[in-house]
C-alpha cells in the first residue's frame, strides 16, 4: 500500500511536471495590437543567418558591411533595385565628366542620421575617407569600389560630393552602392561593432552576442515614418529552424529558406507569402590550385568535373531546384555570353576515369582510392550549412568517391569556412557568392586574377589576366560583354571552379506582415518596404 | 557455479534482453550479408528522398542512400563505438579509483580533486566543449565522454575499496607479506567489480545515448559514414515531409538503448539482489 502511495504520488507529481511545461510552451503573446478589429503588428521579428558574429562595422569585414545594410540600419548613396541597375538613395543625382574620373553627386536634402544629425556633404565626405582608411585593416575591400587615391570634396551649401580619381569609373553610382560604402556618422558613432550610426529606417537598441538584434524605429528617418515601432532579429542557422519558428510564430518573416520540404508546405500554406527573387548568385567552390596541392594537379581537375551530375544534382528531391545547374562560375539569367560558352566537363564518369588514368592517378591498392605520389587522395572539402551548400559538398563527396577519389568533409561555422578560404586551408571550399557586386561581375570576376590579393585559390593564367586587365576599364559595354565571355570560358577551359549550380534567394513572411520584397543583390532585407498586414 | 548458473539462466528477463543483444551484436556483425551488398555511402541523387518501397525497405535519404543499409551498418559503428567507450572508462575510472582508495593521501587527493573538476562541469555540455576543441570525429566523441565519465566509476571504486580497505583480512595479508600489486588484484578489485561491471552494463545504453547525441550535433560521426544520430540529425529538416529519415534510425537506437538498458537491470538483479 505504502509503494503503490508512493508511486502513484510520483506519477502524479511527474503528470504536472509534464503540464507545467506543455503549457509553458504553449502560444506566447504574439497577438498584435488590435486597431478597429484589425490587427496591425508594430514589432517585426526577422530570423536570418548569423554572418561574420552579427557585427556591423563595414570596415571590419564583407559580411559585417552587408549587415549593416541588411538590417535596416545604414544606406548608400545609390542603391540596387530589381534589375541590378543603381538607383538614387541618398543622393538624387550623380553627374560623371572627365571621361568618368570625375563624379558629382547631389545629395537629397533633408537627410538626418538615427542620432539627429544632418546628413551634410562634409559627413558623407567624412565617412567615404573613413571607410577607406579603416577599410585597410579588414576585408570588405572599400577600395575595391572607390580607389584609395580618390579625392572627395563636399560643398554642403550646395549639397553636392565630388570625387575625382585618376581611375574612370564607367558607373561610379553602382560601385557606391555596395554596402562597404554606406554612408555613417563617423564622429557620432561610438560603437562601431554593434551601433553604427547610419540613416536606415532602423536603429540599434540592443545587442545581444549570437542572439541578434533588437532595433527600433529611427526617428529622424527621411523617407517617413518606418512602418514598425520595433525590430527584433533572430539569428537562425538552421533552415528548419527558421521554417519551425515561421510556422510556431515565433517570427514573422525569414530569409532563404533552403529546406525544398519546408519552402514547399510554406508556400502551400495560405498564412504565408513566399517570394523568390530571381538569382545573381552562385554556389561554387573554389579549387585550390597553390603550390603542393592535389588540385594544382590540372588532369585531376578536369576529372573532377567530369565526375559529377550536376544537372541531377539540381533536380533531385534534396536540392530541388532551388539551384539551376552551369559551367560557368556566372549565372545563366544574367547573360554575358552564357549561352555561347562550351563545356568540354559535361558529367562522364568514364570519361573522368580515363583521365586520371592517363595522368598515373591510378588505385594500385585495390582500397577503391586512387593515389597520387603513393598516397591516397583524400581532398579536404570545407563547407557550412548555409543555402544547401552542405548537401552540394556530400553530392559532390557521393560522387568523386564513384570515380576513386576521396574526400574528407569539414563542415563548420562560415566564419570557420572563410578562415580556411583565406588561410588556404582546404581543397574544395563551398561558398554561395554574389556575382554582381557593383552591379557588374566585374569585382566578382577578380577572385582569378592573378594580381588580386583575393585569388584564394591560386589560379594563374596569363590568358585570364590580360583579358580582366581590360574588362575593368574598358567603358565600352558591348567589349564589356566579349571580354566577360572570354573570362568565363577561360575558367571553363581551366577547370578552375566546381560550380554547384545559380541560386534563387527567397523571402517568407506570415500573414501579419502585409508586404516585403526580395531583391535579386540580396543586400537588402529590413527596408522601409516591409509593412505590417492592415497598415495605411 | 550451478548455482549461479542456474541463477542467470532462471531470470527470463536476462536471459530474453541477452538474446536479443546478441541478435543486435549479429545484426551488425553480418550487416553487409542483411544488406544485401548495398553500400551504404553510396547513392543515387535522382533517387533522393523516396518513401519506403520494395527496391528501399526504409527508403532513400538526402543523398538517394539506402536508409535500411545505413541503419545496419550504423549498428556497427554506434555498438562498437559504445563497447570501446564502456570499455574506456570502465577500466580508467576502476584502475584510478582503486589506486586512490588504496593508496590514500597524495594519490588519493590528486585523482580525486581531478575527477571533482571533471564532474563540477555538466557532463554532456563539457564533451561538446571537448569534441569541439579536439575537431569532429567519433574517435574525439568517445574520447570526450570517456573524459567526462570515467569520474564516476573512479569515485565508485574508490568508495568500495575503503570499504574494505582497513578491514583486518587486508591488514592481515599486508602483514603476511602480500606485495601491493598483489593486494589490489587480489583484495581490492574483486570488491570493486561486480558493481562496477553492473554500471557499465547499465551505462551501455546511456553511453549510446551521449554519442549518438554528439553525432547528431555534428561532434561525432562525419558524412558519409552511416551513423545513427549523425542519420537523425541529416532527416531533422524532413521530420514532416519524409518522416522516415528520422524513424528508421531513431527507433534503431531507441530498440537498441532499452534492450541494453534492461539487461543491464537484469544483471543488476542477478549480481546485487539487494538492490531489487
Amino acid at each position: 500500500m505504502k509503494k503503490l502511495s508512493k508511486k502513484s504520488a510520483a506519477l502524479l507529481v511527474a503528470g504536472l511536471v509534464t503540464c507545467g511545461l506543455l503549457a509553458g510552451c504553449g502560444g506566447g503573446d504574439k497577438a498584435p495590437a488590435k486597431d478597429g478589429g484589425k490587427a496591425v503588428a508594430k514589432t517585426l521579428t526577422f530570423g536570418c543567418q548569423m554572418y561574420s558574429d552579427g557585427l556591423i562595422n563595414p570596415a571590419s569585414q564583407v559580411n559585417c558591411a552587408w549587415n549593416v545594410s541588411r538590417f535596416g540600419i545604414g544606406q548608400t548613396l545609390f542603391r540596387f533595385d530589381d534589375n541590378v541597375k543603381a538607383v538614387p538613395q541618398l543622393a538624387e543625382s550623380a553627374t560623371p565628366s572627365d571621361g568618368n574620373k570625375t563624379w558629382t553627386f547631389k545629395l537629397k536634402k533633408g537627410i538626418k542620421f538615427s542620432n539627429g544629425t544632418e546628413m551634410t556633404a562634409t559627413k558623407v565626405k567624412e565617412s567615404l575617407d573613413w571607410i577607406r582608411e579603416a577599410g585597410k585593416k579588414g576585408s570588405s575591400n572599400p577600395t575595391k569600389f572607390l580607389d584609395a587615391g580618390a579625392v572627395v570634396t563636399a560643398d554642403d551649401a550646395a549639397g553636392t560630393v565630388t570625387i575625382k580619381s585618376e581611375k574612370a569609373y564607367p558607373d561610379m553610382p553602382a560601385s557606391l552602392a555596395d554596402p562597404a560604402m554606406c554612408i555613417i556618422d563617423v564622429k557620432g558613432t561610438k560603437n562601431f561593432d554593434s551601433g553604427i550610426i547610419g540613416t536606415g529606417p532602423y536603429m540599434v537598441k540592443t545587442f545581444k552576442d549570437h542572439v541578434g538584434y533588437e532595433m527600433v524605429a529611427n526617428p529622424h528617418y527621411w523617407n517617413g515614418k518606418p512602418p514598425y515601432e520595433e525590430v527584433k532579429i533572430l539569428f537562425m542557422g538552421d533552415a528548419s529552424a527558421k521554417a519551425n519558428a515561421l510556422r510556431a510564430g515565433q517570427i514573422d518573416l525569414a530569409e532563404n529558406i533552403m529546406n525544398v520540404a519546408d519552402l514547399k508546405a510554406l508556400r502551400e500554406d495560405k498564412k504565408f507569402t513566399v517570394q523568390v527573387a530571381p538569382g545573381t548568385r552562385v554556389g561554387f567552390s573554389w579549387m585550390n590550385m597553390q603550390d603542393g596541392k592535389p588540385l594544382a594537379n590540372k588532369a585531376l581537375r578536369q576529372a573532377v568535373l567530369k565526375a559529377i551530375d550536376y544537372k541531377t544534382i539540381c533536380k533531385s528531391n534534396t536540392i530541388g531546384g532551388l539551384y539551376t545547374p552551369g559551367p560557368s562560375v556566372v549565372p545563366s539569367s544574367l547573360g554575358y555570353g552564357f549561352d555561347k560558352l562550351k563545356n568540354p566537363y559535361e558529367y562522364d564518369p568514364e570519361g573522368a576515369k580515363k583521365i586520371l588514368d592517363e595522368a598515373g592517378i591510378k588505385d594500385t591498392n585495390g582500397d577503391g582510392i586512387r593515389e597520387i605520389n603513393g598516397k591516397n587522395i583524400e581532398l579536404r572539402y570545407i563547407s557550412y550549412a548555409n543555402r544547401l551548400l552542405n548537401d552540394f559538398s556530400d553530392a559532390h563527396t557521393q560522387y568523386l568517391k564513384a570515380v576513386g577519389i576521396g574526400v574528407k568533409s569539414e563542415y563548420g561555422s562560415s566564419d570557420d569556412q572563410w578562415t580556411k578560404l583565406v588561410a588556404g586551408e582546404y581543397d574544395f571550399n563551398n561558398n554561395n557568392w554574389n556575382v554582381m557586386i557593383a552591379g557588374a561581375p566585374t569585382v566578382f570576376m577578380a577572385n582569378w586574377y592573378s594580381k588580386n590579393k583575393d585569388n584564394f585559390c591560386g589560379f594563374k593564367s596569363d590568358a585570364y589576366d590580360k583579358a580582366y586587365e581590360e574588362l575593368r576599364s574598358t567603358m565600352d559595354t558591348k567589349r564589356y560583354a566579349e571580354l566577360m565571355q572570354e573570362c568565363q570560358q577561360i575558367l571553363i577551359n581551366e577547370a578552375a571552379v566546381l560550380v554547384d549550380g545559380y541560386y534563387n534567394s527567397c523571402i517568407i513572411y506570415n500573414d501579419k506582415v502585409g508586404s516585403a520584397h526580395m531583391y535579386p543583390l540580396d543586400y537588402y532585407w529590413i527596408t522601409d518596404e516591409i509593412k505590417p498586414a492592415g497598415a495605411k | 557455479m550451478d548455482t549461479k548458473k542456474n541463477k542467470f539462466l532462471s531470470n527470463k528477463g536476462f536471459v530474453l534482453f541477452s538474446i536479443l543483444a546478441v541478435v543486435i551484436v549479429l545484426i551488425a556483425a553480418f550487416a553487409p550479408v542483411l544488406a544485401g551488398g548495398i553500400d551504404p555511402t553510396a547513392g543515387n541523387l535522382a533517387d533522393a528522398i523516396m518513401a519506403p518501397d520494395a527496391k528501399h525497405l526504409f527508403g532513400t535519404d538526402k543523398m538517394g542512400r539506402d536508409i535500411y543499409a545505413r541503419v545496419l551498418y550504423g549498428a556497427r559503428i554506434s555498438l562498437a563505438s559504445t563497447f570501446v567507450l564502456v570499455l574506456a572508462v570502465f577500466v580508467i575510472g576502476t584502475a584510478l579509483g582503486v589506486l586512490a582508495g588504496y593508496f590514500g593521501g597524495w594519490v588519493d587527493a590528486v585523482i580525486m580533486r581531478i575527477a571533482d573538476m571533471m564532474i563540477a562541469f555538466p557532463g554532456l555540455v563539457l564533451a561538446i566543449a571537448v569534441a569541439g576543441m579536439l575537431g569532429a570525429s567519433m574517435r574525439n566523441a568517445i574520447i570526450a565522454i570517456a573524459l567526462v565519465t570515467w569520474p564516476k566509476y573512479a569515485r565508485m571504486a574508490r568508495s568500495l575499496v575503503l570499504k574494505v580497505r582497513h578491514t583486518d583480512y587486508v591488514y592481515a595479508a599486508i602483514v603476511t607479506g602480500s606485495g601491493t600489486w598483489h593486494m589490489l588484484w587480489k583484495y581490492m578489485l574483486p570488491n570493486t567489480i561486480t558493481t562496477l561491471v553492473i554500471t557499465a552494463a547499465t551505462d551501455i545504453g546511456g553511453m549510446m545515448m551521449e554519442l549518438a547525441a554528439l553525432s547528431f550535433l555534428g561532434f561525432g560521426a562525419q558524412p558519409p559514414t552511416p551513423e545513427w544520430g549523425s542519420m537523425l540529425n541529416e532527416g531533422r529538416d524532413f521530420m514532416q515531409s519524409a518522416p522516415w529519415l528520422m524513424v528508421y534510425p531513431g527507433l534503431a537506437i531507441f530498440i537498441t538503448v532499452v534492450i541494453f538498458n534492461m539487461l543491464g537491470d537484469n544483471l543488476r538483479d542477478i549480481l546485487d539482489p539487494r538492490e531489487e
